[in-house]
C-alpha cells in the first residue's frame, strides 16, 4: 500500500501546532500561539510568515493599544490542507490488505 | 519544535493544540460576579423594605440593579473585548445565548408586571438554560450545577405561596448558582493566564 505524500508545509511540528490552533478559533493573535505554541518569537514569526505565503494563514497586521498586533486565521485553503494532512495521517494507521 | 514529526507524534499534536484554542474562552467570572451581588442586593433590599415604601420601592432595587448591570456589562465586555487574544466561536454561540436570555427576560418581565403578576419564579427558571448550557459549553461543573439550581429553585417559588421562602430559595439560588461559580470560575480564569 502506497501512502500519500504529506505536505511538507504542514509536516512541520511548529507550523502542525499553528495551523491545528487556528483550526480551533475564528482568529488568533501572535501572543496566543506564541503562548499555545512555547516557540521563540522569531522562529514563530518565521513559520506563520511561511504559512501566510503558501496562502495557508491569513494574517492581518493592526494596532492595538498603540503597540503593532498581528492576527493570523486559517484559510480556506489552509483548512483543506488540514483535512487532507489529518486524512493522510490516518492512513499510517489503516493496516495493510493483502 | 523543528524535529521531524511521526504520524503518532501529529496526531497527538493537533489533538492537544485543538483542545487548547477551543478552551480558550472569554473571562465570563465578572459576569456572573456582578451580576449575582446585584441580584442578591435587591432581593434582599426588597424583602427588607416590604413593609416600608409601598411598592414604587419594591421595583426601584431590582431597577437600581438591572440599570447598574445593565450598564456595566457591555463596557465590561467592549474592554475585555479588546484585551483577548483570541476569538472563539464558542464565545459567540454564548453571546447569543445570553443576547436570547437577556431579550426573552425583559419581554417576561414587561407581560408578568403589566398583568399584574410577579415574574421573579418565572424569571428564575429562565435563567436556568443560559446558565445550564454555559457550563455544559465551557465544561465547568459549578455552572452546570448552577443551572440545576435555578430550574429547582424557580419551581420552589412558583409553588410557595411563602415570602420568607421564595427569598431564602432566590437568594441560596443566586449565592450558588451565579456568585460561588463566579469565584471558582475567576480563580480558573486567573489560573490559566499565569500558567
Amino acid at each position: 500500500m502506497a501512502f500519500a505524500p504529506l505536505d511538507p508545509v504542514l509536516h512541520n511540528q511548529l507550523r502542525l501546532a499553528i495551523v491545528s490552533l487556528l483550526v480551533g478559533v475564528d482568529s488568533a493573535d501572535f501572543n496566543f500561539l506564541l503562548d499555545k505554541t512555547g516557540a521563540t518569537r522569531g522562529n514563530l514569526s518565521v513559520q506563520i510568515t511561511k504559512l501566510k505565503d503558501a496562502g495557508y494563514v491569513a494574517v492581518k497586521k493592526t494596532f492595538k493599544d498603540n503597540y503593532p498586533n498581528t492576527r493570523c486565521s486559517l484559510s480556506p485553503k489552509g483548512l483543506k490542507a488540514f483535512e487532507s494532512y489529518v486524512q493522510a495521517i490516518k492512513d499510517y494507521f489503516v493496516p495493510a490488505e493483502g | 519544535m523543528e524535529q521531524e514529526l511521526s504520524p503518532t507524534e501529529s496526531l497527538k499534536l493537533i489533538e492537544t493544540m485543538i483542545g487548547q484554542a477551543k478552551s480558550s474562552f472569554s473571562r465570563m467570572s465578572i459576569y456572573f460576579l456582578m451580576w449575582g451581588v446585584l441580584l442578591l442586593a435587591a432581593m434582599v433590599t426588597t424583602y427588607l423594605m416590604r413593609d416600608t415604601g409601598g411598592s414604587w420601592a419594591h421595583g426601584a432595587a431590582w431597577g437600581i440593579a438591572g440599570v447598574l448591570g445593565g450598564i456595566a456589562s457591555p463596557i465590561i465586555g467592549f474592554r475585555q473585548g479588546k484585551k483577548e487574544h483570541v476569538a472563539n466561536p464558542m464565545d459567540r454561540v454564548l453571546g447569543w445565548i445570553w443576547g436570547a436570555f437577556v431579550i426573552t427576560m425583559l419581554l417576561m418581565m414587561f407581560s408578568f408586571t403589566g398583568s399584574g403578576r410577579n415574574p421573579g419564579a418565572a424569571i428564575t427558571l429562565l435563567t436556568a438554560m443560559p446558565t445550564f448550557l454555559t457550563g455544559q459549553v465551557m465544561r465547568f461543573k459549578p455552572l452546570i450545577f448552577g443551572g440545576l439550581l435555578f430550574w429547582v429553585a424557580g419551581v420552589i417559588m412558583f409553588f410557595s405561596g411563602n415570602d420568607t421562602v421564595i427569598v431564602s430559595v432566590y437568594c441560596i439560588s443566586m449565592v450558588f448558582g451565579y456568585i460561588v461559580p463566579g469565584i471558582l470560575l475567576k480563580r480558573q480564569e486567573d489560573g490559566l493566564r499565569t500558567a
